[in-house]
């Protein structure tokens, strides 16, 4: 999303925390903890020597002195497997450590730099991918000797484009994403910002892919013994996967030991993995017991007198499900009126509650989020507890919604004039032609000077004010009565507010459309707002015209609000992480 | 785009050339004495050095390259040194195996990886929870156990299928098929693993974003907004996923060809290399690295098909 | 994307269901009958020209190529193209009857000239049975039919090596033309043609009856063999029914395809393993000078234990290198080295090594599994000899042959059922006795063994082998036996002296 994320260090704590707290993560934790652990340990725990045979006893079954019993040589299984342990884990962890040397400080060069070096990096890159693996492998093997440190490092090597194609990815997208950031915050310099935010980006997937490649290097090994490519006679757990498949009509059972410390080793490996990514980059499985029904619309609507006709809120709650099953209230009773041809500003701070009550209003909360109770009528019509199909009916007919960012509003992939045509064609069932010429007329409509070219460009090819036009275009595209705002000139620079602004009130005067502007900037109220409800921790704490609010606040809260623009007065808002908008 | 595939290509036919050599480096530094291997181990030593001299053996390396390299451009490969076949003729009856086998996996893996990872990523709760579980189970367990069981109990037990060999396509289509199911379903097993744990983050990944809410609040159903924006976005992640995965199963599928008994390329990179039959490997060598080469290619025009901003960079 | 999908989708599942449909149909099809044998193998011919043939890849010669002497199952010869040989007195000149009137496909015939042609161009081809003829001082023709070799010294194997690689005839036609054709496309007057269209060479041979074959037509319309890299593949082959008869030598493959009814399996020992001591004369082992060290290891090593644990019990424990099938053997000598490790400490003392010393020996991991490895190391180690074990996977067998760089080696080795071809192998200075070491008794015995007829001196050769057992020239573990396996559909009668039937040795089963 838009927001940068908060310092590292904060998340990193909160991550571990959340790994151990996943059941999954924690037990797989626990599994690989025991197992690194039982193999530090081997020396100590092992009943015998891994390579003492007695071939009289070989085959034996588990006894005292022997727990696992002996294999095809007479060894004990349990010390060849604690040791065995050593050489795998070890040889796993080279190289990991291998790749990562050699792909991520690459990754990071490449993907900064760009350019030549990108492009030289890129070529070695192709040049170890397209190596044969295993004419290298055996080669070196041939020259250096069979030991798994060999292949290991080897393995680690081939590998290491994984880690490189991945971060120089991640790099190359952050990088242009900040070099936009950074011309706004001025003051920090641009390789510092790329720097932090490389980092916090770049460090989820270089986990999951280390414990990959760990996983792939362990199953590698035992892969490689099955064709005769073996470690030479140190123990490893290939080895014995690979010795119990030659002995399996003799001794079917030896198979388990090893098949059971390597599967546990890589599940464990994935699962812990997957709890991080899900930790890190927060998008765990979420309880996901059925969404709650939403409640049965309360009172009859319009009914009820000083309901408006357009949009009326009574007693709206929103929760959300937390991981743990309980639920969280975010909205507690919102009461709201949006009347044909005015424009109600939702003011309040990040974290408020007004973004939750207007994606309430569109029915587009975000995954486990839902209303709790109260009632929600758009043109009359009650919407909670409406089927998902009707209430989709609703969206971009009725009420439409106009978003605050305008970059990531639109989908990259596709051309702005698509973009323009695609909700038309599906919701009014025009033609191809005939959303084309709407589409030309909306761009029009909205000031764009050159509305074929932009029809034809890709979001990353117009301006963020050019953008915001065409998300509100969009909005506009299937004629609604009603535009709910997100702060939608937040993330523009100062003149280009101001034009967003007055386009937005030019259509609203034209058309007598309802607007709900949900924002944080009084400056923003003054300037387009006939009323204004003010919300503060999830509720409306004062509701009159725009007039009687910013001159004669009642609220406490609303006079520390006004208090703070007067005080600082800054051009423009300065930019909040909101956890609100993070969820 | 022309101009990008032109240059692309060119860089593969430098790669081509300095793989070539690298490779023929790394194969005649060990001195895998083919003489002895050829005429056996109790064969008289001025026998053995007779047939390294007779195949050049006792010549430097370089000259021996430039020798190699000097016929490979003029298309001749030489022949086998262990079995006395044309190399062009030994490869070209083996890369069909393999090249069935690769398709193959890469249909199915791309397929189920697809429904399975989308079904995850969009249902969330059990179903994810289940297409994780198939993830992890494909990463733990050791692919050669697998193989087997499946060889003994869809081959074997209940012969549904050949348990061994291989059937041209062009010699017959049901057979072609029936010998090369097996093989495949083995290969896909860890790839569906690894592809659609992919698919599912970048599906989660791009639900997340703030323009499908945009889209779900311009009234458009979800299953438009899942298969037109959703998978097209999420699509590049998981071709690059998919493009190594084949340059990893360029290495995997000599297991699943040695216990089926295909005579495919994977194999015959392991035995021809082990005895050092410097003409065979060689062209096995040019044969992989134009593979991966085109492959690379095609799936970055892909993704810059797909995704405009990777076009423009 | 979507439709792509979609697409991929579908065509997998039509993929998927089209296959369970046919894939009966497909592996039932596949079965041999009466008109097509498949075997598979192990052994990868270098080439199908004769000048290569070699050992277990003479099944992939015999179908196109016969040889003067036909070799019969139980070693005994009989005419193919040679009708009848001789030796005069002193066994120096073999004179050969040829068959007449045979031909080349295109025509060439067959006749001494020809015979002569080949057997020149063997030696000089660097092959690996080359040697076998280097005895051959000259060859007379008499006429079309009539030749005599002059050999330089008797050797009781001549006819051996006509019935195997040098007795293989191809066409002279073949030999002017530039590239070898012979390589890949075979010329002789065998029973059977390559077919090259249904043939991959490397990995599928087929063979299909020749039109107008001289001499009785074998059992099969066809015969196609398989090479396969692993005995799994070549279980599964043969319990499918895809593959009709194969060799295993893997104990544990035996032991899994035992128990499953309809498999017809004819047991056959054959290679023997155990260690060759190449350094008898201590050049880089001093202590292997000494018979009594070399008594030593042989009682230190517990043979019963090693059959039973790394064999299954599959095969025979045994302190000698000939094969029951030799003249030189003695059932006795089997058991001669009894595991007696007290004894074992108590010759070494003897020798002056009671402090032991070290061994140093290269391992090819195909050969020596852990198990083998570490039981050596166990069981000798017991008595103070420390085996260090050196890994020469993947390029150093240099080391072993080339630089002589070790002392002993464990090895695989055939028992034939022709002496000379043990002795001259395992006895005579060589690649297997690359230090040259020889003593008073075996030149004493070799030259009149040299000039008797195969297993005619059997005195001599017996003696010769019990001077082997009890100076310890090598330490013998046991003969291996290896399981004849068929789908039930195929007779396999196993070749006498060979590991690999002659492709003479199959027929349909009743």
């Amino acid at each position: 999303m838009s927001e940068t994320p908060p310092p590292a260090a904060a998340r990193r704590s909160g991550a571990a925390r959340r790994v151990l707290r996943n059941p999954l993560g924690l037990g797989s934790a626990l599994v690989l903890a025991v197992i690194v652990a039982a193999v530090l340990l081997a020396p100590v725990l092992s009943p015998q020597d891994p390579d003492l045979a007695s071939l009289r006893d070989s085959f034996g079954g588990p006894g005292p002195g022997h727990p696992l019993g002996l294999d095809s040589a007479g060894r004990d299984i349990a010390s060849r497997l604690l040791y065995g342990g050593r050489a795998t884990l070890g040889g796993a962890v080279l190289a990991v450590l291998v790749a990562l040397a050699a792909g991520v400080p690459a990754g990071l060069l490449a993907g900064y730099r760009g350019g030549r070096v990108d492009a030289a990096a890129n070529w070695v890159v192709n040049l170890v991918m397209a190596l044969p693996a295993m004419v290298v492998l055996l080669a070196c093997r041939a020259i250096l000797g069979p030991t798994v440190w060999v292949l290991m490092v080897v393995l680690g090597l081939l590998v290491a484009p994984a880690f490189f194609r991945l971060v120089r990815g991640i790099v190359a997208g952050v990088r242009n994403e900040l070099y936009v950031d950074a011309a706004r915050v001025s003051g920090l310099s641009g390789t510092r910002i790329v720097a932090r935010h490389v980092l916090v980006v770049v460090r989820g997937p270089i986990i999951i892919q280390t414990a990959l490649v760990a996983g792939i290097a362990i199953g590698l090994q035992a892969g490689l013994e099955f064709l005769g490519i073996g470690s030479g006679s140190a123990p490893t757990w290939g080895a014995m996967l690979n010795e119990a498949f030659k002995n399996i009509q003799r001794a079917p059972g030896m198979i388990v030991w090893p098949g059971l410390a390597l599967g546990l080793t890589n599940a464990s490996l994935v699962l812990l993995a997957a709890a991080l990514r899900d930790a890190l980059e927060d998008r765990g499985t979420p309880p996901a017991r059925r969404r709650p029904r939403p409640p049965k619309a309360a009172p009859p609507p319009g009914g009820e007198p000083g309901r408006a006709g357009l949009l009326s809120v009574r007693g709206l709650t929103v929760a959300y499900a937390l991981a743990d099953g309980r639920s969280k209230q975010v909205v507690h009773g919102v009461d709201l009126d949006v009347r044909a041809g005015e424009i109600v500003g939702l003011v309040g701070e990040s974290g408020s509650g007004k973004t939750q009550t207007a994606f309430s209003i569109l029915g587009i909360l975000p995954e486990g989020g839902h209303v709790g109770a109260g009632s929600v009528t758009v043109e009359g019509l009650e919407i909670v507890g409406l089927p998902e199909r009707a209430h989709r009916a609703l969206r971009g007919n009725a009420v439409a919604y106009i978003p605050q960012e305008p970059m990531s509003n639109l989908d990259p992939s596709f051309t702005v004039g698509a973009q323009l045509m695609e909700p038309m064609r599906h919701r009014l069932g025009i033609s191809r032609a005939e959303a084309r010429r709407r589409a030309l007329d909306l761009l029009r409509m909205v000031e764009i000077t050159e509305p074929e070219r932009v029809f034809g460009s890709y979001p990353h090819e117009i301006s963020g004010g050019m953008a915001q036009r065409v998300l509100i275009a969009g909005a506009m595209s299937c004629d609604p009565g009603l535009l709910i705002a997100d702060e939608p000139t937040t993330a523009l620079d100062v003149m280009v507010q101001a034009e967003v602004l007055g386009l937005l009130r030019r259509l609203q005067r034209e058309r007598g459309l309802g607007v709900l502007l949900v924002t944080h900037d009084l400056g923003v109220v003054a300037d387009v707002c006939d009323r204004v409800a003010v919300m503060h921790d999830g509720r409306i704490v004062e509701t009159d015209t725009a007039e009687q609010v910013l001159s004669d606040p009642r609220d406490p809260y609303t006079r520390r609000l006004l208090g703070a623009v007067l005080d600082h007065a800054p051009a423009r808002a300065p930019w909040q992480p909101a956890a609100e908008e993070t969820v | 785009m022309l101009n990008f595939v032109a240059r692309r290509l060119a860089a593969g036919a430098v790669l081509l050339f300095v793989i070539s050599f690298l490779s023929y480096l790394l194969l005649s530094v060990p001195h895998l004495d083919v003489g002895r291997q050829l005429l056996g181990s109790g064969a008289a030593q001025d026998l053995v050095d007779a047939k390294n001299a007779e195949l050049g053996l006792d010549r430097p390396v370089p000259a021996r390259y430039a020798d190699w390299l000097a016929h490979a451009v003029r298309g001749d490969l030489g022949t086998s040194w262990f079995t006395g076949e044309d190399v062009r003729q030994a490869v070209g009856t083996r890369l069909p195996v393999t090249a069935s086998l690769m398709i193959g996996v890469l249909l199915v893996t791309a397929a189920v990886s697809l429904l399975l990872g989308v079904w995850a990523g969009v249902r969330r709760g059990p179903a994810d929870r289940l297409v994780q579980m198939l993830g992890v189970a494909g990463y733990a367990l050791p692919g050669f156990l697998v193989t087997l069981v499946i060889v003994v109990v869809f081959a074997v037990r209940l012969g549904w299928f050949p348990a061994i060999g291989y059937t041209g396509l062009t010699e017959s289509v049901p057979g072609w098929l029936s010998t090369i199911t097996l093989p495949v379903l083995s290969l896909s097993l860890a790839g569906v693993a690894g592809v659609s744990q992919q698919v599912r983050g970048a599906v989660i990944d791009v639900l997340r974003q703030d323009y499908v809410r945009t889209l779900r609040a311009r009234g458009l159903p979800p299953s438009r907004i899942l298969f037109r924006h959703v998978l097209r976005n999420a699509a590049a992640p998981a071709l690059t996923t998919l493009s190594l995965q084949f340059v990893g199963l360029l290495g995997s599928s000599v297991l699943v060809e040695q216990i089926f008994g295909l005579p495919g390329i994977g194999s015959m990179t392991v035995t021809y290399t082990t005895r050092g039959d410097i003409p065979v490997i060689m062209a096995l060598v040019m044969v992989t690295v134009v593979l991966v080469v085109a492959v690379n290619l095609v799936v970055d025009v892909l993704i810059g098909w797909l995704n405009p901003r990777a076009r423009s960079v | 994307m979507k439709k792509t999908s979609r697409g991929a989708a579908i065509v997998a599942a039509g993929a998927a269901a089209a296959a369970v449909l046919t894939g009966c149909a497909g592996s039932g099809g596949a079965k041999g009958g009466t008109d097509a044998l498949n075997i598979a193998t192990l052994t990868l011919p270098q080439s199908l020209d004769p000048a290569d043939a070699n050992g277990s890849a003479m099944p992939f010669f015999q179908a196109v190529y016969d040889t003067l002497i036909k070799r019969e199952a139980d070693g005994s010869y009989s005419p193919m193209l040679a009708t009848k040989w001789e030796y005069d007195t002193d066994r120096t000149e073999l004179r050969l009857t040829l068959r007449d009137g045979v031909k080349f496909d295109d025509g060439t015939p067959f006749d001494a000239t020809a015979v002569k042609a080949n057997m020149e161009r063997f030696v000089k081809k660097t092959g690996a049975q080359a040697k076998t003829l280097k005895g051959v001082k000259a060859i007379t023709v008499a006429d079309k039919t009539h030749l005599a070799l002059k050999l330089a010294q008797p050797d009781p194997a001549m006819l051996f090596y006509l019935s195997d690689a040098a007795g293989l005839m191809a066409n002279p036609a073949a030999f002017a033309k530039p590239g070898d054709p012979l390589k890949t496309r075979p010329d002789g007057t065998g029973p059977y043609d390559l077919d090259a269209k249904k043939s991959a060479i490397g990995t599928r041979w087929v063979y299909s009856r020749a039109q107008n074959y001289w001499g009785t037509k074998l059992p099969y319309d066809s015969v196609t063999i398989s090479y396969f890299d692993n005995e799994t593949a070549i279980v599964n082959g043969i319990r499918t029914g895809q593959i009709d008869a194969a060799v295993l030598q893997d104990a544990d493959q035996q032991a899994g395809i035992e128990s499953v009814p309809k498999i017809v399996k004819t047991k056959q020992e054959f290679d023997f393993q155990g260690l060759v001591l190449f350094d008898r004369a201590g050049v880089r082992t001093p202590a292997l000078r000494d018979p009594r060290v070399r008594q030593a290891l042989n009682y230190a090593i517990d043979r019963k234990t090693m059959l039973a644990k790394l064999r299954q019990g599959r095969g025979e424990a045994t302190s000698q290198i000939f094969g029951t099938g030799a003249a030189g053997y003695v059932k006795e000598l089997d058991g001669y080295y009894a595991y007696d490790p007290a004894k074992a400490r108590d010759l070494l003392k003897q020798a002056g090594q009671a402090g032991g010393f070290t061994l140093k020996l290269p391992r090819v991991s195909a050969i020596v599994p852990d198990a083998l490895a570490s039981s050596l190391q166990t069981d000798l180690g017991a008595v103070g000899v420390k085996v260090a074990w050196d890994n020469v996977d993947g390029g150093a067998i240099r080391r072993i042959f080339t630089e002589r760089g070790y002392s002993a080696m464990v090895m695989n080795l055939g028992q034939p059922t022709t002496d000379w071809l043990a002795i001259s192998d395992y006895v005579l200075p060589g690649a297997f006795n690359m230090f040259g070491y020889t003593d008073d008794t075996v030149k004493g015995l070799l030259p009149k063994i040299q000039a008797a007829e195969a297993g005619g001196a059997k005195a001599e050769l017996r003696a010769l082998n019990e001077h082997l057992v009890k100076d310890a020239w090598f330490v013998p573990f046991y003969r291996m036996s290896y399981l004849h396996v068929s789908d039930g559909t195929v007779k396999i009668t196993p070749q006498s002296g060979m590991a690999v039937p002659s492709l003479y040795d199959y027929a349909p089963a009743k």
